[in-house]
């Protein structure tokens, strides 16, 4: 669902959270990509800078510059021009990882997990398969790298991306860990809610895990070519594809990484409409499964 | 040179306002947890208010100066030393070569902010020269400072001899019970009214599991709205749960039951609800703040809350300054 008008949401001194809508879904995504790169492109006084997320726009403002009334009254004018229909393109760099799924380390950090905070927790895949009517974890395996996954944004840590499954028969749900874990490896592939995230350390965390990929996505010590302008690698709007390894091939590329020879698979030269994407889901048979 | 000889807790090279400019690749903001405390720090020493200062944390460092400074020392009083005579704080000192500022617990308050005349010289990094010692970027080598490192100054000219007027400091409270201004929203329809009302009418306790990224409170349960309820899938099953969304910094998120102050450097982005947010005028009472101790949420509007950010940036000029 979209809202008309969006809703236009204050957070303390400094900050506006425009909700577009009540959905996940890639026109509220691109809305929000829009509406901030208009923000921007337009140097609107008093905005410091903008966040887009899957249905929202967090926007922070210099109060001395503009107050609140007058930033809603600015950010609907520039909402009421976006026009994410027709022939509206959005640049978007497909990227493949490689990633072992049900592989040993988020299992030990699974059975961490069982060992330190709670006993009865059932296996993360499993888990999932359950909770979205899979026959079992290989057919939730096929469903998740199924499909390529949409950075609708970054955030929570730098360089963390926040997916959605570009493939709507690839959409699942899984709940968060609570209490979280304590320990989760660096390149951790994880749901919450139906977000997919890859996490960019070792650290704790509240993602169902299931998945592993060798692929640094933040390096602060430009060991790839990918980190020598930034120490991150994705960013919004790109297409992220998990290609299924083994445990070995995993390793080998590990070894790469850290000698420096891994080649990165992205393709730089795509664009990605809204108006082909509509088409093509709307073409899908939603009753076929992986 | 300035010689770390012991690190303190965590002590870290902080500028105000911080890393703007970058949420959407999701890096935090930084910066001073009390800029009240920082920026006349700075103002004392000659320096630009917003200029790269020293945070100190409920414990703090020793550190040699191998070259004549001035400093000045503000905030949480760690009873600062140079070579075993105390020194006032909130006044600019002179310091010879080869003189020791030793900080020690603070006897009120919890963070301490040390200025130099020229300020401390570190590399910029996205925008700015604060410390995000978790992510391992910007200050010194990316994290706190670390004995055995020579922390370098810019060449200032700084005056001893001057002091911030009485009525222009933070008044740090005795009795461990902070009112701290909140706004409400963005998520507060998340809320219904007896949550609203508990919150409002809580003794929040601050616990000890705080840090630089977020202040956890320990108090009742929350209760939710009909749309924390009843929901698409995509939002999580918790009730609290909410599609992933951009957190303003100051937020209270409410992480299942918990509510955590994402202060500054905090998650930019996340699954939970924040039906309230910390404007910047309250934030150095949550710097100043100790474990255990207590808060009492106060609701203003965000044009109260802009007028207050105001009249503390008011007061952090020469003219709250004097001779001594």
């Amino acid at each position: 669902m979209i809202y008309d008008p969006p809703r236009f949401l204050p957070g303390g001194d400094r900050f506006l959270l425009i909700e577009f809508g009540d959905e996940m879904t890639l026109e509220l995504n691109f809305l929000a990509q829009d509406l901030a790169a208009q923000t921007a492109a337009q140097k609107l006084t008093g905005v410091i800078e903008t966040a887009p997320c899957f249905a929202t726009l967090l926007v922070h403002y210099e109060p001395d510059e503009i107050d609140f009334a007058d930033l809603v009254k600015e950010m609907t004018r520039l909402y009421e021009g976006v026009d994410i229909e027709g022939d509206f393109e959005l640049p978007s760099r497909l990227l493949s990882l490689p990633a072992v799924y049900l592989d040993p380390w988020t299992e030990d950090a699974m059975k961490k997990y069982r060992d330190e905070i709670n006993p009865d927790k059932e296996p993360d895949p499993e888990f999932i398969a359950g909770l979205n009517d899979l026959a079992d974890v290989d057919q939730f395996v096929r469903v998740h790298a199924g499909t390529e996954y949409w950075v609708a944004a970054l955030g929570f840590w730098p360089g963390t991306p926040f997916m959605m499954p570009l493939d709507p028969r690839c959409k699942l749900v899984a709940p968060k860990y609570n209490p979280p874990r304590t320990f989760t490896p660096k390149g951790t592939i994880g749901m919450g809610g139906s977000s997919t995230a890859i996490y960019p350390v070792d650290g704790p965390g509240g993602y169902q895990i299931f998945a592993r990929t060798p692929v640094p996505i933040w390096d602060m010590n430009r060991g790839l070519p990918q980190f020598e302008q930034a120490p991150y690698l994705l960013r919004p709007t790109d297409r992220l594809k998990f290609i299924p390894c083994s445990v070995e091939e995993f390793e080998a590329a590990e070894r790469q990484v850290s000698e420096g020879t891994y080649q990165i698979n992205i393709a730089e030269y795509q664009k990605i409409s809204l108006k082909q994407y509509k088409h093509w889901v709307s073409g899908l048979d939603m009753e076929q499964r992986f | 040179m300035i010689e770390v000889i012991k690190p303190g807790l965590e002590s870290s090279i902080q500028d105000w306002p911080g890393r703007y400019g970058y949420l959407n690749l999701g890096f935090p903001w930084s910066g001073p947890m009390d800029s009240w405390s920082m920026r006349l720090a700075n103002v004392l020493v000659g320096n630009a208010p917003g200029a790269p200062a020293l945070e100190c944390q409920f414990m703090g460092p020793t550190l040699k100066f191998n070259q004549a400074a001035v400093i000045a020392v503000t905030g949480a009083d760690m009873q600062p030393k140079l070579d075993d005579v105390a020194i006032e704080m909130w006044r600019s000192v002179a310091v010879t070569s080869g003189q020791t500022l030793t900080l020690a617990f603070p006897k009120l308050g919890a963070r301490t902010y040390l200025a130099v005349a020229g300020a401390f010289d570190v590399p910029e990094y996205y925008g700015s020269k604060g410390t995000f010692h978790k992510g391992g970027l910007g200050g010194v080598e990316g994290h706190a400072i670390q004995a055995g490192q020579s922390l370098s100054v810019n060449t200032g000219n700084g005056q001893a001899g001057r002091q911030v007027k009485e009525g222009a400091r933070p008044h740090i409270k005795t009795d461990k019970v902070w009112e701290v201004e909140v706004v409400r929203g963005p998520n507060d329809d998340w809320v219904d009214d007896a949550g609203h009302q508990r919150f409002l009418s809580t003794d929040w306790k601050l616990s000890s599991k705080s840090d630089r990224s977020g202040f956890r409170l320990d108090g009742p349960d929350w209760t939710f709205n009909e749309r924390a309820h009843n929901k698409l899938p995509e939002h999580g099953s918790d009730p609290a749960n909410i599609m992933d969304q951009g957190y303003p910094v100051g937020a209270i998120n409410v992480a299942g039951q918990t509510p955590i102050i994402l202060v500054n450097d905090g998650p930019s982005m996340g699954g939970f609800i924040n039906p309230y947010t910390v404007p910047q005028c309250a934030f150095w009472k949550l710097g100043q703040s100790k474990p255990s101790e207590v808060y009492q949420f106060k609701e203003v509007s965000v044009a109260q809350a802009q007028q207050q950010a105001r009249d503390i940036a008011a007061l952090c000029t020469e003219a709250s300054i004097e001779q001594v």
